[in-house]
């Protein structure tokens, strides 16, 4: 089976790629420098900080004694993430040893956030201006309704009931990797789209970040500038409300589209525009790490592989519909079955079993929290039976030779193949056996070389 | 990142919360402005502030709580989480706030040793009072959480210590060690027994560091470790432990001594009845007289 799977995470690998000129100059934003931090590996924390107020530059065999001999792989790991985002410079001295020592830039600015601390990026406006935010709980609702939204746009587009801020060719370059679009044919999901609906939110928001941004060269904008308003907008206050005309005029216009996706809640005062950051703008900086996602989940799983879907939402609907059979549906409540049919319908569409048993972990039901498990043994070791089931047969390319003149041309031909550990199967009766795809031009050069 | 989430985690990865006690005892923060020591109360604060911000930045997820205790009392000064809600200040207002609650809980806890005699020695301070208000938290945190940060006690201790608080500092150590909760210990003063025990026993790290002008860099070395990497760092190992007990009888600190071999508390002389389970020692015909035991250090360890 073909190991497709979608890469969220590493919106930090984005920056990475970077050429080294545009990384510098990033790196003059004190809340560039402070994200980029955050999202390294702990034991890269720890170095960075180890390193931070040391002037000269530190030989990379003694930093290979900080660590001990467990932590070697993950000493690597870390060291050269570092020098990947060019936090770390290596020199090298006249005796040919490497040394690494922090970015100028980047240590200047992190010494900063130590000790003046991480000012917000822009002055609130005061609270006479604007009267009437919204609460934190009400933004929390309204930033997920409007994600919900634009998921639900997104993969159906005849679904939602309002549109998005987003024209729809934005939309089209989201659904790129997610659905296939062939001619005179509705769209339907891909492999990458049915992994991409069971990831959790945050998982989701970067990987549309991410498109967003890639395709950003093609709308004439500086990818750069908008990474950096990203993680800029990450660091100002949850639910405090900001004066739009601070802004750039590119800066303006991302605006305009986060709040499409929720990131931020546009609000028109009498004079002044104003945009509010909901908790997907504020989360944006934890999510490169592994973070734990404390939406309410809602899924109860019996031992009698029913599932009761406490939601009202039509995404989470639409989320079930994709591995479980929908028996009826209440107001507030989604029966469904898990059944082999739906199962196999699912890992068809490539979602592995352990996608689906996360997913009923991760959205179960607060009064099945405490249990351990929380999705019934018997239910997931069914499913993950059920996959294996598919996976009886593998499915290896390869190449059958026979008719060979003689049985020592044979013989030699099969050792070559064996030393090759390309020989799948042979049958010294009939003089003939079968070779691995890798190995058959090889084998045939030999082949060739013989006659 | 490297770690792929599992199933079930309790604790997200590298996030911490970090208590930290600090010894604010007035007595022994004066003895050292005029022992012409170089580390003055200002001075110590500026060094140790930047710490409390770095263990801020690493993560956001990260959470600091600041108990503060004094010869009579303890406090809490500042906690991280609750300024979280509403984005967190840090930099000067967060120095500047927590100087001032430092102030008001010096002035209160003065106004409580009203009875005291003034004395040349210094007189510890309360470390076992904020021991335990750090344990409670901590519990509080367990119980009301669904996710919660991985744990760790940071202790900044000045003034020696206290015999009479001994079994409350052991009590509260066993507990910090049976909720896996480290304890780490930094020494400013003299070498302290409680913590060298309650770093022992915990797995924490114990220091008395040597040059107290680049505490900064210590602290953050050391200090600013998240539990998870420990397991890959080198990091210092105490040169040794003083395991000796305080006896119940006389609260003083002592090698040798009778042991109650009903509740194994701990007496300096030879009782007839113990004091504490009441058990009597002086049984004519009982063979089972309590008689000195010479401690072994793993005794009292294992306890």
């Amino acid at each position: 089976m073909p190991q497709v799977k979608i890469v969220a995470r590493n919106f930090m690998d984005m920056v990475a790629a970077l050429p080294a000129m545009k990384l510098d100059k990033l790196y003059d934003s004190t809340f560039i420098c402070e994200a980029v931090l955050r999202s390294l590996p702990p034991l890269a924390k720890k170095y960075v900080l180890q390193m931070l107020y040391l002037e000269i530059p530190v030989t990379a065999k003694s930093m290979g004694e900080w660590v001990l001999p467990d932590g070697m792989s993950k000493h690597k790991v870390a060291i050269s993430r570092l020098l990947q985002l060019r936090i770390f410079i290596d020199v090298v001295d006249r005796k040919k040893e490497t040394s690494y020592r922090l970015d100028t830039k980047f240590q200047s600015n992190i010494r900063k956030c130590l000790i003046h601390g991480g000012v917000p990026p822009r002055e609130s406006m005061p609270s006479n201006i604007t009267v009437r935010l919204p609460t934190l709980d009400d933004l929390e609702c309204y930033a997920h309704e409007q994600w919900e939204c634009f998921l639900l746009q997104l993969i159906s587009s005849g679904q939602a009931e309002r549109s998005t801020s987003f024209n729809s060719y934005m939309l089209k370059t989201f659904q790129r990797g997610l659905l296939s679009s062939r001619e005179n044919e509705a769209p339907r999901l891909t492999e990458n789209g049915f992994q991409f609906l069971l990831m959790d939110t945050n998982a989701q928001l970067w990987y549309i970040i991410r498109e967003y941004i890639s395709t950003s060269e093609d709308r004439g904008i500086d990818p750069t500038d908008l990474i950096s308003f990203l993680l800029e907008l990450s660091f100002h206050n949850l639910g405090e409300a900001y004066n739009i005309n601070t802004l750039t005029e590119i800066q303006q216009n991302a605006i305009n589209d986060l709040a499409g996706l929720g990131l931020v809640k546009r609000q028109q005062g009498r004079k002044e525009m104003w945009f509010i950051p909901t908790i997907l703008a504020t989360n944006l900086s934890i999510s490169f790490s592994d973070s734990v996602s404390h939406k309410q989940g809602f899924v109860v799983v019996e031992t009698n592989f029913k599932l009761y879907a406490y939601s009202t939402s039509k995404l989470q609907c639409e989320i079930l519909r994709l591995f479980a059979r929908i028996e009826y549906q209440l107001p507030n409540l989604i029966v469904c079955l898990i059944n082999k049919e739906s199962l196999y319908y699912a890992f068809e569409n490539g979602i592995s079993a352990a996608q689906i048993i996360s997913f009923l972990h991760d959205n179960a039901h607060p009064r099945i929290v405490q249990k351990i498990p929380r999705v019934p043994e018997n239910v997931t070791d069914q499913i993950r039976l059920w996959e294996n089931d598919r996976n009886r047969v593998e499915m290896t390319h390869s190449h059958l030779y026979e008719d060979f003149p003689s049985r020592d041309v044979f013989e030699a031909a099969c050792d070559y193949a064996r030393e090759l550990g390309g020989l799948l199967w042979r049958d010294s009766k009939k003089m003939f056996f079968i070779v691995n795809g890798d190995a058959h031009q090889d084998m045939r050069d030999f082949l060739r070389r013989q006659k | 990142m490297d770690n792929e989430s599992t199933l079930s985690t309790i604790y997200s990865e590298d996030v911490s919360l970090m208590v930290v006690i600090l010894d604010i005892n007035p007595l022994f923060w004066t003895s050292v402005n005029s022992n012409t020591n170089s580390l003055t109360f200002t001075k110590f604060m500026d060094q140790f502030l930047p710490l409390l911000n770095s263990v801020l930045l690493l993560n956001q997820l990260n959470e600091i709580v600041l108990i503060a205790h004094g010869i009579n009392s303890c406090g809490y000064i500042y906690n991280s989480s609750m300024e979280n809600r509403r984005g967190g200040k840090r930099g000067p207002a967060f120095f500047a706030e927590v100087s001032e609650k430092l102030k008001e809980f010096m002035e209160a806890d003065c106004l409580h040793r009203k009875g005291a005699k003034s004395t040349s020695t210094i007189v510890p301070s309360l470390l076992s009072g904020s021991l335990s208000l750090a344990l409670c938290y901590i519990q509080r945190v367990f119980r009301s959480r669904p996710i919660y940060p991985r744990p760790r006690i940071l202790c900044l201790q000045g003034s020696p210590d206290g015999p009479e608080q001994y079994v409350a500092v052991m009590n509260a150590i066993f507990s910090a060690q049976r909720s896996s909760v480290l304890i780490d210990s930094c020494v400013l003063g003299l070498n302290s027994a409680f913590l060298q025990q309650a770093s022992h026993i915990t797995g924490g790290v114990y220091i008395k560091p040597q040059q107290l002008d680049g505490l900064f860099q210590c602290l953050s070395m050391v200090f600013a470790t998240d539990v998870q990497s420990r397991s890959f760092l080198q990091l210092p190992k105490p040169a040794g432990v003083d395991f000796r007990a305080s006896c119940f009888c006389h609260k003083t600190t002592i090698s040798m001594g009778y042991i109650c071999s009903v509740c194994l508390s701990i007496f300096c002389k030879r009782h007839k009845k113990c004091s504490t389970c009441g058990s009597d020692f002086n049984r004519p015909n009982s063979n089972s007289k309590s008689s000195p035991v010479q401690k072994s250090k793993r005794k009292l360890d294992d306890r």
